[in-house]
């Protein structure tokens, strides 16, 4: 029960196995390593702009992490301080009272002397 | 742990009821009707079909359930896991389980039930999703949705660190096939070292189903101890001068890079491994619904109700296929040794890598070596245990963003390598 037991075929399985996947993740490395390096060539093509008769590259990729960072807080605090219109008209409305039977007061607990029948002391020691 | 004792103490009171009133009390009486029913209904409980090995596994389920409370490890799925290990280890409800349709297949067998008696349980139709394949790609769905690659491809180079680790895996299928397991069990086994959950289950399933509970739970609980298996190895491995490396900030990236990332890696990690497609494929389909920014609903539905729901059900059926009477075996101990093995030998390959990598880079490039322990997947816990190292290092060195590059190239490379195996070993 060794390693050197093992059939070659596992080993091989092994070696040839992590060397794929390392081969897979090698090859997502290289092409993000180059992915930005295109991007960013075809963002400076695009701004290409002539001033004083000569052709300037303007480019605007090189903005750092804190830069973007501070446009992000200030765009978020905008949006977040932004209150929808409003009318204005701060007054309490009055409200209608429309007639319901469930909300008569002849139809109330106390047509059946309810706070009657509760002793005195109950009654005060309600908050 | 008092009351873990306290309720475990109860179980195996109950567990004497069976010592004094006997497994069968239709033998201690003779009386007719009442006492006949009682009889029975006593031979259905669990307390007559009680046996040590299902107490084992209660006693485990309850230990699960009690690390996630207390400790926090992981209760997302310790908790459905720990309440499925009891519901699949009650005595004497063999026809209620996932593996129902067995367990009636053998009654039609010795001629106790006709064969058009036998219908699946409840249980046995979820744990189809385990037994099918189908559950672990729509985690990965949802882990795609809610996964931010920005930290990986700010700094592609950090991928590398994912591969290395995976040596795991591969350490552990050597291991296995050493003690004595066949190529597609110690394939399966050797997954418990990619520290991913659904990729152990996926892989399990077709290449070792009688072993899927016992691996899951092994990597599952590996994964829950990462912050304690961890640890000891880094500070082992990495001296205290290179853990205090700071690391340059990630650079910020586009968006176009982000909608890049999914696709072309998609096609890239499946042209190499098909076979990894269920998984690679949801992964990346998950993650472009995030970052295509048309989508949101989708994607919000994905990292959402949907990987709760099926982490609910994954974690129960997997709970419930321990039975004891399968779960109990010499092979489920070798199982657990090696997961150990395979989690401490795949952090020490990402570090040790990591090491080995700063040699060749740059004084002002250097990475912490720390960062090399979260290529073990185990997302995002083994990236917060870098952060929480690296803390306890330099109290102003956070790694957690460089952490997290590693940790998801891990959930790809675990990924890959769950495809090679079952390309080799299917």
């Amino acid at each position: 029960m060794t390693l050197l037991s093992v059939e070659s075929s596992t080993w091989t399985i092994t070696i040839l196995g992590w060397a794929i996947v390392f081969i897979a993740l090698l090859f997502l490395v290289i092409i993000f390593l180059t992915v930005p390096k295109l991007i960013r060539w075809a963002s400076n093509r695009k701004i290409k702009v002539v001033e004083n008769g000569q052709e300037v590259v303007k480019s605007y990729n090189d903005i750092s992490g804190e830069t973007n960072a501070v446009i992000a807080t200030a765009l978020h605090l905008f949006f977040n301080e932004s209150h929808d219109d409003e009318s204005n008209v701060i007054t309490i409305k009055q409200v209608k009272k429309r007639y319901s039977p469930w909300s008569s007061k002849l139809y109330g607990m106390t047509n059946y002397g309810f706070p009657h029948n509760v002793s005195k002391q109950n009654r005060y020691s309600r908050g | 742990m008092r009351k873990f004792i306290t309720a475990y103490s109860v179980l195996a009171l109950l567990f004497c009821f069976q010592i004094v009133f006997g497994t069968d009390v239709s033998a201690a009486t003779e009386s007719v009707g009442a006492m006949d029913g009682l009889s029975t209904l006593w031979n259905f409980t669990g307390f007559a079909n009680v046996d040590y090995h299902n107490l084992i596994m209660i006693g485990v389920g309850l230990f699960f359930i009690f690390l996630a409370i207390k400790y926090d490890y992981e209760p997302l799925l310790l908790i459905p896991i720990g309440a499925g290990i009891l519901l699949g280890n009650i005595p004497g409800a063999d026809a209620y389980g996932v593996y129902a349709k067995d367990y009636l297949l053998s009654l039609v067998a010795n001629g106790q039930l006709e064969a058009d008696q036998v219908s699946p349980s409840v249980l046995e139709y979820l744990y189809f999703g385990v037994s099918k394949g189908i559950y672990p790609p729509l985690i990965f769905l949802g882990i795609g949705a809610m996964t931010d690659f920005s930290s990986l491809i700010s700094n592609p180079k950090l991928m590398i660190l994912g591969a290395a680790a995976q040596i795991g895996i591969f350490a552990t299928f050597l291991g296995a096939s050493a003690l004595g397991f066949t190529p597609q069990e110690a394939g399966a086994i050797g997954i418990i070292g990619g520290a991913d959950g659904p990729t152990a289950i996926f892989l399990s399933s077709k290449l070792a189903p009688h072993l899927m509970g016992a691996i899951a739970i092994a990597a599952y609980s590996y994964m829950a101890l990462v912050p304690v298996i961890q640890p000891p190895i880094m500070r082992l491995i990495i001296p205290k001068k290179e853990r205090a490396i700071k690391m340059k900030p990630p650079r910020a990236v586009t968006k176009t890079e982000k909608i890049l990332f999914p696709l072309i890696a998609l096609l890239l990690t499946t042209f190499i491994s098909p076979s990894a497609l269920p998984l690679l494929g949801m992964l990346f389909f998950g993650n472009l619904l995030k970052e295509s920014g048309v989508t949101e609903r989708l994607a919000d539905t994905a990292r959402n109700s949907m990987i709760n729901i099926v982490t609910i059900l994954l974690g129960v059926t997997v709970g419930a296929s321990t039975q004891a009477n399968v779960f109990l075996t010499t092979d489920s101990l070798k199982i657990f040794g090696l997961g150990a093995l395979s989690f401490i030998v795949a952090t020490a390959g990402g570090l040790l890598f990591a090491r080995v990598l700063n040699i060749f880079l740059s004084k002002d490039n250097k990475i912490n070596p720390l960062i090399g322990a979260a290529g073990v997947s185990a997302v995002p816990d083994s990236a917060r245990v870098v952060q929480q190292e690296g803390l306890k290092t330099d109290p102003n060195n956070h790694l957690l963003m460089h952490a997290m590059a590693p940790n998801v190239s891990g959930v790809i490379g675990s990924a890959v390598a769950a495809g090679i195996m079952l390309s080799f070993l299917l």
